[in-house]
């Protein structure tokens, strides 16, 4: 049933830009889900926001400006 | 057999987990790395392992790790797993808190987040999570987690959460997963535990 699904993920260079990115998709109430960095990305303990393709569009724009982040890339 | 990988280039963790891949079925391994991360890295895989390491520096900035498997050691299990065979009764996961560690609370539930997430990653799922004091928060109708803590359920993991604490913050009619139960059954299970794994 999960594996199904599809999903992206945005990158951040660090644990306080989630952060931030989680408050702001909170207000715009956009469902996302904070998931631990895929080891197959990066060995380092970080974090990174989850949510569905129908999504991408809105969390770009919503992150325009407000905060920075390094990559959206699909999660396969 | 000897086996080689060409790791230059490659991103942490890719070399180990290429070396490891490899160990798997050669004796011999020997990787070529570009930094000294990667070096370490592989290096410590080897010894964990139970090989004996022989690096080579060479002069354009690359390593040349030699990983030989000495006869009495097994191939290596996965090193990121560990064997629950000693546990002589149920895998329970205490949350005590909604965030995981002290210090900083808003750091601390960025990572239960991530942690609750990452149960399902684990070779060894739980087959009970306790939710007491502010863990109990994340058992609510709007939390972050819900989806995540349903699916736990729905996979056959039991969920208690603690009715007392649930009364104290208020939020009992929102608890939206698991069983909302006692002090004696959450007592109970934790003693009975063959381990217990507080985040």
């Amino acid at each position: 049933m999960m594996s199904l699904q599809s999903y992206y993920i945005v990158l951040f260079k660090s644990v306080s830009h989630a952060m931030r990115a989680e408050k702001i998709l909170k207000n715009e109430k956009i469902p996302f889900k904070i998931i631990p960095v895929p080891k197959s990305i990066s060995s380092e303990c970080g974090v990174c926001i989850r949510f569905t393709p129908e999504y991408k569009e809105d969390i770009e724009a919503v992150f325009n400006g407000t905060v920075e982040y390094s990559d959206i890339r699909e999660l396969n | 057999m000897n086996e080689n990988i060409d790791a230059r280039g490659l991103a942490c963790p890719q070399p180990v987990v290429l070396a490891k891949k490899s160990l798997e079925t050669s004796d011999t391994v020997i990787v070529i790395v570009d930094n000294e991360t990667a070096r370490e890295n592989v290096k410590r895989l080897g010894e964990k392992s139970g090989c004996t390491v022989s690096i080579e520096d060479k002069e354009n900035g690359t390593f040349t790790l030699t990983l030989s498997r000495t006869d009495a050691v097994q191939s290596p299990g996965d090193i990121t797993s560990v064997p629950l065979s000693s546990a002589a009764g149920p895998n329970v996961f205490v949350i005590s808190a909604n965030t995981m560690g002290g210090g900083d609370d808003e750091l601390g539930e960025l990572l239960m987040k991530a942690f609750i997430h990452t149960i399902f990653d684990l070779d060894y799922l739980p087959d009970t999570l306790i939710f007491y004091n502010t863990g109990v928060k994340l058992a609510v109708k709007n939390s972050d987690v819900l989806d995540d803590l349903k699916q736990l359920e729905h996979d056959g993991v039991e969920i208690l959460v603690c009715g007392t604490c649930a009364n104290f913050f208020n939020i009992k009619d929102d608890i939206a997963v698991g069983i909302v139960s006692n002090m004696y059954d959450i007592a109970g299970t934790m003693s009975r535990a063959g381990r217990i794994v507080t985040p």
